[in-house]
């Protein structure tokens, strides 16, 4: 990600540290991570000390210093989800891709989150892939979910 | 629109709003909040707009999209008046015979039709639903007939007449004397008197004063306020204006949780209209009073659901709690007085201005007055959001508006107040749903988040469940909840995997105490309320998994076999073709076989296989 | 003027300067609460919740760390019920467990009680007292060090896990640091921890108030007075 971009943000702020959260949420959107250049000029821009913006950068669960994957799939974690078996999709998929919640896989293709309720709760077990919701995930129908965007994916590089 | 100069501009501008809807011959009032939007009604509602411009009724049909209707369930679903016909489960594929049949003729399209489970009678009435019936949606009943992207829907329905009124008749003082005589308690889990904090905020030194809204709603399976904040933000809007004129706060803030996308772009948009019709902003209505909103949003922690850890990421720190030795009414926000409050507390303040404290208060118990939004989900049949008055026994809500089991298998418990509370079995069922009630009882009405459990589910595994997702929420600062937590988890999950032994269950309540007691937060001192509740009242699950290695409700994986039953087995092969883990054999029409050393318990096969052969235990 | 406000400690009346904290009045006057992450200099953060008491107001008891309560007037404070010492108990025993091999942790523990541990140890470095952040942002303002993380990842950082120019290696970090005096039996092997126990103030004085040691310096730390006296030239 070029400097460019994130001063556009950086622009936009009054320098007043409560804007911080906000600001990291806009570059995040932007670049689907946090790089360290850009945390070091909010430091600055905002007047919070780079220790100050680092902690916040890896308190918050919404946040990632580490480049993320072309497709991000979320499995709901929360209890309605997880008495319907959402802890079992999770396993499936971690298995699946080889990779714990947290990372990316080594092709670059999908990082996988767990994340702590969604609010769809009647509709549980949910996994959100790409900003889609999938509601009444089972395990079958997640393998076809990755099959079919794999093959999507293949698709699209075959034409690229 | 035309700034509001003053209440009578607001009185007239209802009006106008008014006669404006009377045009429409009927109106379709679709729910397309996040659940919904989930099973497909932002197909259904393109379908039917396409629908209604080709049959050329625009001028005839009023199409609203709303907030969140309740019967999660059943969505994507519409209420069509006149005729308060309800539709469920509706399609793209419905929408043309829904146009000409219902819209266009008065006829309902039965098959469309909610159908009651019992007497498998054909429900046409929206009110006639079982699920709706026993219930008061007070509250959540306004998401219909508000629209949260158009403020003239609200002003409509009478919104912003009880800040009018509030701002030209009443003093400070008579609001908050107002609110305290209603009863009304906190909605987000403390059940803190409402009037009581006002007060306090009120009385506190100092000029500069703040409101906020708490709209983080952590609680894994609640999202009442998402539904709120995103099917009606202008009533949270009017409560936090009402209750900053109240103890004297300038400027309020909504914190939104991150994963609630619509309701921070619904909030965002509400603000915006109130300010230009003159509602937000200086001297509103013309009464001197001035008072503005911001939204933030979270960032990912459940911890900031807790007030002070909230004001710290407000003020764009970490989400870390402080004690409260000092209180946030008195020290909040950037030190100063702070009036906190979920955003249902805020959504009854307006509803009590108008009608009165004594209306209010009719509804309840004793000591817990008004109506409760609950989010029934889990192991239930009529999954979604209910409202009812307090003191409703739990039994009516799982049964009589859930409409009981799921799928058959027994229900067990019903888990309360999120991540604080805790489980109680089906003997509590006849508790009434009442602050101290269900405290007494272990458990708490918290947030409002009720997870039915049934037959399937193991109150074990229920138990580590929570100590995880604690664990990964905690802030990790003090000793006892980030080093008791994990030393709690380590036992259980020791039990779940067949280690379990007496002493390591003598030590975990012995830790439980501690961590209750010693912890810096609310969310430490309660983390060990699941724990504490289960081995109150799923003693047996606990003494199978340590005495007999065995997990009741075939759930703990290293208990567990999954193995085919020969009989039922028809040899289709379906589970063979499944399997990620090649760990099932069989030859074509013999009865398959699962292998023990490969099988990893995850179910696809059981998912599979349409015979019931696959058996667990 | 410095305005005085009188409160009770465990039955004892006693008069301090208004803003005082519960710890440090009862400190000030030999009332031993036993405590890890309290320096004098620093501001209280109460993360440690060792120095834990009980306040009774209206009839109600509530816990707290005394390090972070500002004393008021009329307050009734309890540093010595069954409760508190139970809580600070198995608060010690968690601490010990987590870090074996800091003699202040066993001093601590032996101080709270404990007697057996009844966790598996682990050999963590580091107790997230916090003194070395509180030191470099308050004293020296540099704000060179930070907590980074959340729930059990939480650890002592510096950003981007680089020394910045700015931090000027004073080592104060290091000076009050409690994990950098080791047991005086040496470290402990992995797998092999225990509770030492084996340290002077075993005379447990946190349990007996008539008797407290007069000269007694809890306040400054967690040695035992004795043994900085004594053994200053044979301190590693």
């Amino acid at each position: 990600m070029s400097t460019v971009h994130y001063a556009g943000i950086l622009e936009t702020v009054e320098g007043h540290p409560s804007e911080l959260i906000e600001v990291l949420h806009d570059i995040q959107e932007e670049s689907h991570y946090l790089p360290e250049d850009a945390l070091r000029a909010v430091s600055e821009k905002l007047g919070v000390p780079l220790i100050e913006v680092f902690r916040v950068a890896n308190f918050y669960k919404a946040f990632t210093l580490v480049p993320r994957g072309a497709h991000l799939i979320t499995v709901c974690t929360g209890t309605a989800c997880h008495v319907r078996g959402g802890s079992r999709l999770l396993d499936e998929l971690s298995g699946q891709l080889n990779i714990a919640a947290g990372e990316t896989t080594s092709d670059g293709q999908f990082t996988l989150e767990a994340v702590n309720c969604l609010g769809a709760c009647a509709l549980g077990p949910i996994v959100v892939l790409d900003g889609k919701y999938y509601e009444h995930m089972t395990a079958s129908k997640l393998r076809k979910l990755i099959e079919s965007t794999r093959a999507q994916d293949n698709e699209d590089s075959a034409y690229a | 629109m035309p700034k509001m100069l003053g209440p009578d501009a607001l009185l007239g501008w209802a009006k106008k709003e008014r006669q404006e809807r009377e045009k429409f011959e009927s109106t379709v009032q679709i729910c397309a909040d996040t659940g919904c939007r989930a099973s497909g009604s932002g197909v259904v509602v393109k379908a039917l707009r396409n629908e209604v411009e080709r049959q050329g009724l625009q001028d005839k049909v009023n199409i609203r999209e709303t907030g969140c209707h309740g019967f999660c369930e059943q969505g994507p679903l519409m209420v069509i008046e006149p005729g308060n016909i309800f539709y469920g489960k509706v399609t793209p594929e419905d929408v043309p015979e829904i146009v000409s049949e219902t819209l266009l003729n008065n006829r309902v399209v039965e098959r469309l039709c909610y159908v009651d489970s019992i007497s498998g009678e054909r429900i046409i009435k929206e009110s006639d639903v079982p699920f709706y019936k026993a219930q008061d949606r007070t509250i959540l009943g306004q998401n219909k007939v508000v629209d949260p992207f158009d403020i003239s829907a609200y002003v409509a329905n009478g919104g912003y007449s009880a800040l009018a009124r509030v701002l030209t008749s009443m003093e400070p003082e008579e609001v908050i004397s107002e609110i305290q005589e209603s009863g009304l308690r906190g909605r987000g889990g403390g059940g803190y008197p409402t009037g009581r904090k006002w007060e306090q905020c009120r009385a506190a030194d100092g000029y500069e004063k703040y409101v906020i809204c708490n709209a983080d709603e952590g609680d894994p399976g609640a999202y009442m306020d998402r539904s709120v904040l995103e099917g009606n933000p202008h009533v949270v809007l009017e409560g936090m204006m009402i209750g900053a004129f109240a103890i004297g706060a300038q400027q309020g803030y909504i914190y939104v949780r991150n994963e609630y996308p619509l309701a921070v772009k619904h909030s965002k948009k509400a603000i915006s209209d109130a300010r230009d019709a003159g509602l937000l902003g200086e001297d509103i209505l013309g009464s001197g009073f001035s008072f503005d909103v911001k939204v933030m949003r979270g960032a990912g922690a459940f911890v900031c659901g807790e007030s002070t850890a909230l004001m710290a990421s407000v003020e764009g720190k970490v989400g870390e709690p402080r004690p409260k030795d000092v209180h946030t009414v008195e020290k909040g926000l950037y030190g100063r007085p702070t009036t906190l409050n979920n955003v249902e507390t805020w959504a009854n303040v307006p509803g009590i201005i108008n009608k009165g404290a004594e209306w209010f208060a009719a509804k309840g118990t004793a000591r817990s007055k008004g109506t409760k939004i609950f989010a029934l989900t889990g192991m239930v049949k009529n999954t979604g959001l209910v409202e009812v008055p307090m003191g409703t026994p739990l039994r009516t809500i799982v049964f009589d508006i859930g409409g009981g089991s799921a799928n058959g298998s027994a229900i067990k418990a019903v888990q309360t107040g999120g991540p604080s509370g805790g489980c109680l079995p089906t003997e509590k069922f006849d508790l009434p749903v009442d602050f101290e009630a269900l405290s007494e009882a272990g458990s708490m009405v918290g947030s409002g988040g009720m997870v039915v459990m049934d037959e399937s589910t193991c109150m074990v595994d229920v138990a580590r469940y929570f100590l995880a997702f604690l664990m990964d929420e905690s802030c990790g600062k003090c000793a006892p909840c980030r080093i008791g937590l994990d030393r709690m988890l380590e036992i259980v999950t020791d039990i779940t995997e067949g280690r379990g032994t007496a002493e390591k269950l003598a030590l975990l309540e012995d830790v439980a105490e501690t961590v209750q007691v010693a912890s810096l937060c609310a969310l430490g001192k309660t983390a060990p309320n699941p724990v504490l509740s289960t081995l109150r009242y799923f003693r047996a699950e606990y003494d199978a998994h340590i005495r007999e290695r065995r997990c009741p409700a075939g759930v703990c994986r290293a208990l567990i076999t999954y193995s085919i039953d020969t009989e039922a087995c028809t040899g289709c092969g379906a589970c063979l073709r499944a399997c990620p883990h090649e760990a099932v054999s069989g030859a074509k029409k013999e009865p398959h076989v699962i292998d023990q050393e490969l099988c990893q318990k995850c179910g696809i096969c059981r998912d599979e296989c349409k015979f019931d052969a696959v058996v667990v235990q | 003027m410095v305005k005085y406000i009188s409160l009770t400690i465990d039955g004892a009346k006693i008069s301090v300067p208004e803003g005082t904290t519960v710890l440090d009045a009862a400190l000030e006057y030999g009332i031993c609460i036993p405590n890890l992450c309290h320096v004098r200099e620093l501001e209280p953060i109460g993360v440690c919740r060792v120095c834990l008491v009980e306040v009774v107001e209206n009839g109600r008891s509530r816990v707290t760390a005394s390090c972070a309560l500002r004393a008021k007037e009329g307050m009734v404070v309890l540093a010595h019920s069954e409760k508190v010492l139970k809580a600070r108990r198995v608060v010690a025993e968690m601490l010990v467990a987590e870090a074996p091999n800091s003699r202040a942790v066993q001093d601590l523990a032996v101080k709270c009680g404990v007697t057996e541990v009844r966790f598996p140890f682990r050999n963590n470095d580091c107790v997230l007292c916090g003194r070395c952040v509180r030191v470099c942002s308050e004293v020296w303002r540099a704000q060179a060090l930070g907590f980074v993380g959340r729930g059990k990842d939480r650890h002592v950082a510096l950003p981007f896990n680089t020394r910045p120019e700015f931090c000027k290696r004073c080592w104060s970090c290091i000076a009050v640091c409690p994990m950098t005096i080791t047991p005086c039996a040496g470290p402990m092997k992995v797998g092999e921890e225990y509770l030492c126990a084996q340290c002077e103030s075993q005379l447990s004085m946190s349990q007996n108030i008539e008797d407290s040691c007069t000269w007694c310096r809890l306040g400054e730390g967690f040695q035992c007075a004795r043994w900085a006296d004594v053994a200053t030239s044979a301190r590693p």
